[in-house]
Parts: C-alpha cells; sequence; structure tokens
C-alpha cells in the first residue's frame, strides 16, 4: 500500500500554485469567495475559463487531441485541490464536464469541429434542457416536442431547470419525436447553437437563495436545424443517459468539500458558544464537527481509492454512491456553516454577495455565504437524478450483484 | 496511490478464508465459545505464520506491517474469530518488544512469537476511553523493589494469559507500561465473556511485585502505538463483520417475500440498504486509507479517532439496518445476524467509543 501521490508530481503542484497565486484578478477571486453553488457567479467565472484555457488549462479532463491537459486522474486531483484552497470559482461544468465529453464520444465529425472550441475557450455556455414541469426524476416522461420538417425540427413545449438559460448561447436538450411505443424509445437529443431562436422565450426563476440561477425556456414553433442531432432520431435516451454518466462521475468532490470544513474550522475560532466561551471549546459543537471531519475524512478516502485505481473504481454503483455522498455532505456542511454564522446568517445581502457591487456585507464573508449556500444546497439532492432515484439504483445493483 | 494488499498478503488471506471456513463455520460457534478443545485452531495460526506475523523480525516476528494486521483481522472479523492474536501478539507481544530487551522480556516475546505464551493488555479502568489520562493504577517503589497497584476491566484474554502488559502512572504521575507473570502472587483474576464471546477478565493488582527490567517509564509513545494497532486491528475486524452483514442482508431482502413479493423490492427496504451499502464503502475506505497511512508512519492519532468513530457508527448502522430487515428471525440467537451485530458493538465500546473519537477529533481540529 501507498498513500501518496507519485513524488514526481510535486513539480506539477508547484507549476499549478504559481499560475493560481499570479493569474487570477480581483473579480475572479471576489467570485470565487462569493461562491455559493455549483454554479459561480457567471461574468467573472466565464472571465477565469477564458485565462484558464490561454494556459491551456480550461479542461483537465479532455483527452489532449481536443485541446485538453490530457492530465492523469491524480494531477486533476491535485488541480483541484489547489484550485479550492485559493477559494477561485469552480468553471461551470455544463459545457466541460457534460455536453463535451458527450459530443467526443458520439457528435459527428462536424458537430464535433463546430462546437467543441467554444466549448473549451469559453467562448460559448451551454444551458441544459432535460427537465419539464412534468417530468423531473421520471424524465423520460418529458413531452416537449419535436417535429420533423424538410431539414429542421419544429419545436413546441417548454423546459425548466435550464440553468442560466438567460446567461446561454446555446442549448442542448431532450425533445420527444415519438409517441408510439414505450416513453423512453420517442426520445431525440438536439443541439441549439443559439438561444435567441424565434419563437423562444426564456424566463428567469428566482431561488431559495433570491438568485436567478434556474430558468424556464419556452418553444413556441421554434424551428431549429436537424444538424444538431446527436445519435439517431428517437434515441436520445441512449444519449442522455451516457451524458448522466459524464454528469454524476468523473470530478472529485473532496476537494470542494474539505475546503468548506476549512472554513467552517476557521470561523468557528472567533465564534462564541450559545452558553458563552469560544464555539471551538464548545463539547457539542466539538462533537458535531468531529462527526462531519470523519464524514469528510471517509470521503476523501472514498475517492483516492477510486483514483487510484482500487477495485473500488469498478463498483457500477460508484457513480450513484459518490453523488449521494458528496450532496449529502455538502448539506451537512452547509447546515454546520449556518450553526456557526448564527444571527448573522439571517440578514438577506443580494446585493453584498453580487460580484463587483462593492456592498460592504453586514458580518463577515463566511456568514455572508452561509445562508445562500444552505439554500442553494438543498438543490443538491435532487438535481442530477435525486437521491432516491440514486438510491434505487444503489440498491438495485446490490440485488443483481446477489443474483 | 495504491491501496490494494499486495500479492503476499492477498495469498495469505485466501489460506487464511480457507481455514476459516471450514473450521470456524457459524455452525461450531456454541462449541468454539466453550472452547471444547477440537475446535481450536490456534496451532493452524502459529503454523501459517500469523501469529509470529505481527512481531519485528529482530525479535523472531515477520516484521508484519499495519496492512499486514488489517489484512487479517478483516478476515478474523468476518469469521468472528476469537483467538487471542489481538491481545496476545498485536498488542502485548509488539509492546513488548519496545521494551529494553532484559531480564525476562526476551523470553516472553519468543514464547508469545510460538504461540506457546499468551499475553494480554491490562489497560482499561473504567472510562472506556483508553486515554492515558483517565489511569489511576499506580506503579510505586516498595521496600523491595517496584510495586504495582490497582484494577483493570475487560482485559482481553485476560484470563488464559500467561504474561499480562500493565499500563500505570508512577509516582511522579509518568506513564508507564510493566509486564509481570500472570501468576504473579497479589494477581486476581475475574474471567468472563464479552457481549461478543471474547474471553475478557477484570484483573485486580494487590501491590503485585514487579521485575525492574520489564518496565517501560516514559511509555507515553509505546501506549499511543499500542491504542493505535488496538483501534486499527478492531476495526478491521468491524468492517469484516459489516461486509458479512452487508452481503447477507441484501441476500435476505432479495429472496425474503411479504404481501407477494421480495422486500428489498419495497423502496422503504431498498433505501435502507442502499444506506447500508454507503456506510460500508465509506468505512472500508477509510479502513484501507489509513492501514495505507500507518504502513507510511504517518497515520496520526487524530486518523485512528476517525477509522474508530466510523467503524462505530457506520457499524451500529448496518447491524441495525442488518436486524430490522431481517424481521422477527433477526432477533434470534440461531441466525449469525445477532453475533456480528454484537461483535460490532463490542468493537464500538473498546479503547473510546463513537462519542469518545468523535469529541476528540472536534477538539483537535478545532484547535489546529
Amino acid at each position: 500500500m501507498n498513500v501518496d501521490f507519485d513524488p514526481s508530481l510535486e513539480a506539477f503542484r508547484e507549476e499549478v500554485c504559481a499560475f493560481l497565486d499570479t493569474a487570477p484578478t480581483d473579480a475572479i477571486r471576489e467570485a470565487g469567495r462569493k461562491t455559493t453553488s455549483v454554479f459561480a457567479p457567471f461574468e467573472a467565472t466565464m472571465e477565469w475559463h477564458r485565462l484558464l484555457y490561454a494556459r491551456g488549462w480550461a479542461a483537465p479532463a479532455w483527452p489532449v487531441e481536443y485541446g485538453g491537459t490530457g492530465w492523469s486522474l491524480e494531477q486533476r486531483y491535485i488541480f483541484s485541490e489547489e484550485h479550492w484552497k485559493r477559494d477561485l470559482p469552480p468553471l461551470l461544468p455544463n459545457g466541460l464536464i457534460m455536453v463535451g465529453p458527450l459530443l467526443m464520444e458520439l457528435g459527428t465529425p462536424e458537430q464535433k469541429r463546430q462546437h467543441l472550441p467554444g466549448i473549451l475557450s469559453g467562448k460559448d455556455y451551454w444551458t441544459q434542457g432535460y427537465s419539464e414541469p412534468s417530468a423531473g426524476s421520471d424524465l423520460a416522461a418529458l413531452s416537449c416536442s419535436a417535429l420533423a420538417d424538410g431539414d429542421d425540427y419544429i419545436i413546441n413545449g417548454q423546459k425548466t431547470w435550464t440553468t442560466l438559460a438567460h446567461k446561454a448561447n446555446k442549448m442542448f436538450m431532450l425533445v420527444r419525436t415519438n409517441r408510439d411505443g414505450k416513453k423512453q424509445q420517442g426520445i431525440t437529443f438536439l443541439l441549439l447553437d443559439r438561444t435567441d431562436y424565434p419563437g423562444m422565450h426564456i424566463r428567469p426563476i428566482i431561488g431559495l437563495d433570491g438568485v436567478a440561477e434556474q430558468c424556464e425556456v419556452f418553444f413556441d414553433n421554434v424551428r431549429v436545424p436537424q444538424g444538431g442531432r446527436v445519435g439517431a432520431e428517437n434515441e436520445g435516451w441512449s444519449v442522455a443517459k451516457a451524458l448522466l454518466k459524464h454528469e454524476r462521475g468523473g470530478a472529485a468532490h473532496s476537494p470542494a468539500i474539505r475546503r468548506k470544513l476549512d472554513a467552517i474550522r476557521a470561523a468557528a475560532r472567533d465564534a462564541t458558544a450559545s452558553f458563552g466561551g469560544p464555539l471551538s471549546e464548545d463539547p457539542v459543537f466539538q462533537r458535531d464537527l468531529g462527526e462531519l471531519e470523519a464524514e469528510v475524512a471517509s470521503f476523501e478516502h472514498v475517492e483516492k481509492l477510486v483514483l487510484s485505481g482500487h477495485a473500488l473504481a469498478d463498483d457500477p454503483a460508484m457513480p450513484s454512491l459518490n453523488k449521494v455522498m458528496s450532496s449529502e455532505l455538502s448539506q451537512l456542511l452547509s447546515i454546520m456553516m449556518t450553526r456557526v454564522a448564527g444571527i448573522d446568517a439571517l440578514p438577506l445581502q443580494l446585493e453584498a454577495l453580487e460580484v463587483g457591487s462593492g456592498v460592504q456585507p453586514l458580518g463577515d464573508p463566511f456568514s455572508l455565504v452561509a445562508m445562500p449556500y444552505y439554500l442553494n444546497t438543498r438543490a443538491a439532492s435532487i438535481y442530477a437524478g435525486s437521491n432516491e432515484v440514486q438510491r434505487d439504483l444503489i440498491s438495485r445493483n446490490l440485488q443483481t450483484l446477489r443474483a | 496511490m495504491n491501496f490494494e494488499f499486495s500479492d503476499e498478503q492477498v495469498m495469505l488471506r485466501d489460506s487464511l478464508s480457507r481455514l476459516l471456513d471450514q473450521r470456524y463455520a457459524f455452525e461450531l460457534r456454541r462449541r468454539i465459545m466453550a472452547g471444547q478443545a477440537e475446535t481450536g485452531i490456534w496451532s493452524e495460526l502459529v503454523d501459517m505464520g500469523i501469529v509470529a506475523m505481527p512481531l519485528p523480525e529482530a525479535c523472531g516476528g515477520l516484521g508484519g506491517s499495519a496492512s499486514d494486521i488489517v489484512a487479517i483481522s478483516e478476515l478474523f472479523g468476518r469469521h468472528l474469530v476469537i483467538e487471542p492474536l489481538l491481545p496476545s501478539v498485536i498488542l502485548t507481544g509488539r509492546a513488548l518488544a519496545r521494551f529494553d530487551p532484559a531480564g525476562p522480556v526476551p523470553q516472553w516475546i519468543a514464547d508469545i512469537g510460538t504461540g506457546a505464551l499468551r499475553g494480554a493488555f491490562a489497560h482499561e479502568e473504567g472510562s472506556g476511553t483508553g486515554a492515558s489520562s483517565t489511569l489511576s493504577t499506580k506503579l510505586y517503589e516498595g521496600e523491595a523493589g517496584p510495586r504495582i497497584r490497582g484494577s483493570k476491566k475487560l482485559v482481553l484474554g485476560g484470563g488464559e494469559a500467561g504474561v499480562l502488559l500493565i499500563s500505570a502512572l508512577s509516582e511522579t504521575k509518568a506513564v508507564c507500561l510493566a509486564a509481570v507473570p500472570a501468576d504473579a502472587e497479589g494477581i486476581e483474576v475475574r474471567r468472563y465473556r464479552a457481549l461478543d464471546g471474547r474471553p475478557v477478565a477484570d484483573i485486580l493488582l494487590h501491590d503485585v511485585a514487579v521485575d525492574r527490567a520489564a518496565i517501560m517509564a516514559g511509555a507515553d509513545a509505546a501506549l499511543e502505538a499500542l491504542l493505535a494497532d488496538a483501534r486499527l486491528a478492531l476495526a478491521a475486524e468491524a468492517v469484516g463483520a459489516m461486509a458479512v452483514l452487508m452481503a447477507t442482508t441484501a441476500d435476505f431482502a432479495g429472496t425474503r417475500e411479504q404481501f407477494g413479493r421480495p422486500i428489498g423490492s419495497f423502496q422503504a427496504i431498498a433505501h435502507r440498504l442502499a444506506d447500508m451499502k454507503i456506510a460500508y464503502v465509506k468505512a472500508r475506505a477509510s479502513l484501507l486509507y489509513i492501514a495505507a497511512l500507518a504502513d507510511s508512519g504517518r497515520a496520526t492519532s487524530r486518523d485512528i479517532s476517525v477509522l474508530k468513530a466510523q467503524v462505530g457508527r457506520l457499524g451500529r448502522e448496518i447491524a441495525q439496518g442488518a436486524v430490522q430487515i431481517h424481521g422477527g428471525i433477526g432477533m434470534t440467537d440461531e441466525l449469525p445476524v445477532g453475533h456480528y451485530l454484537k461483535h460490532i458493538l463490542t468493537i464500538d465500546g473498546l479503547f473510546g467509543n463513537t462519542d469518545y473519537h468523535l469529541r476528540e477529533i472536534g477538539r483537535v481540529v478545532a484547535a489546529a
């Protein structure tokens, strides 16, 4: 057994640190400190994306032939660790982690040529059109329709939870192209090369945290080219499943989670316990912090075993296991953040949260983000396949293994 | 990074598994616990090199590493093994190897390594934490040499041991370790069994004379290492037990029918099984990771506390889930499920339970 990264990677770590210490602008750093969601503040994060692209590091997980870094899993972990330690905003996942890898796997040469460069450089932002008002966990029940007409499709219907659609210039979506037979069989995967087609209407949705992160998108006879179809008509379900694999798995979450715990520890040193004395010396707090630390440590151990190629990595339930563990751990951390912030979590400070607003927060920076992060993170157990669905999958897998 | 057992460890585990499958089957457990002679496997463990394995090579052992101990102990947990490898060799033998090799010490180590002598680590006094700050047993200078006075509880293998390794405080309150023959004058042994069938004993030390050559003064580091070994080995046993509970409960849920279908098809059961799987994956990952850390000599007491706390709380989650999903039959002594539950509960209680280690982690982490 050997617990260390390959020692030759220390030079790599130094190279990463040198860049991360100097390259980000003030706005990018501010955006990192004000990140309260998987989706970091848009404009500054896209600026960071373009800086990383210029350095050749925008896509740690992409192969070199598509302009990625070609880094090993260990290198990616080290990069992620150092990135989070500096509170930098994580790049938005839709292009780099979801549709980009999907196109590499299933896109036509033309689609790759047309779309991958813009995803890589940060020129384009893609929103995801999957969910509908009546199709959430039961995604295959979707009904937004696309009718073939000449070289085009005509789309009618509605999509929802289209993250940052109001900022996006591209969209990937699932549409219904056939209503006969099993519901999974009449679905098609489409790329929209614009989000301002005539008949498209985007409405931002204010979330629990007071931020317009989600949107709904209405389609009224929207005519789009059939050239945007990925895979065959009516076979979009298997395309979507291939993408879910990218959405749920792959990247390590423990560096982000470890960083949250560090912030909690630091904040607790300045906080006072309900019955007096420093919070960090309160026995109840110590026990609860100990439990969080143990849980964070175990999750790190799981991810490190997986990235080392341990047999655990081959468990077919691992993407679901990781999703449940990381989302629920984020939620536990978010609860602890609001506990440590105490009443300083209660002021509603939407302006102070905006990057570049210049509005000073009422309390410390930790307290400013505690409640918005808590509220936003309620979604972690809902999106990307609710945790109830993940538990179904984990359990089904246990029973399959048994047979 | 590599968290797999080595080829040698895998081979050893394979042969140990075969032995335990044949000789330590659950059906034999009542006779094993009654100590019936034909059920013993101690001499086989000696022959396989497992008894000598944890001892340093300089003492005639095989220089077993932390992951060697984990590799063996995990299988002990799978098979509910109560042979005294932990108290005799992993604890007493390895600790004695840290003593100056003087007086009776080298012979004791050698005899522990051949399995001829059994040792026990008499440490617990009632706090349940293992912390040296709770010690009250005294090592003092009597008229004719050093003597030890105090009382110890729940000493694993304490009734069968030929030599006792005792933790105590000196007259200057320094942590010491002292080894004495178990038949020395003034030692009173009260034997009983722990919840999971392990033979244990309370040991009263009525001003027992100690050979000066068998005392380690300033033993803080040695005690810390002992406790780390104890917690790591017990955690491995717990994870082994959790694996069996996980697999048998998933099996049961897939075959047991109520309301005309397997109970595992009900979402309430399915989700509890999923939570058990999540708990198991976390516990086993922490076991392997911290074993690897210990192999490199870098496992801190906080790392060990994380492991001990996690197997305590996650083990309980799995074991209680296993009883619940088995329903009425899970409440019987005839099924292994309850035996594994009691194994896990016993392990949780030894050398600091979940609550102790969680608070200890939090105390250290909050101050860091």
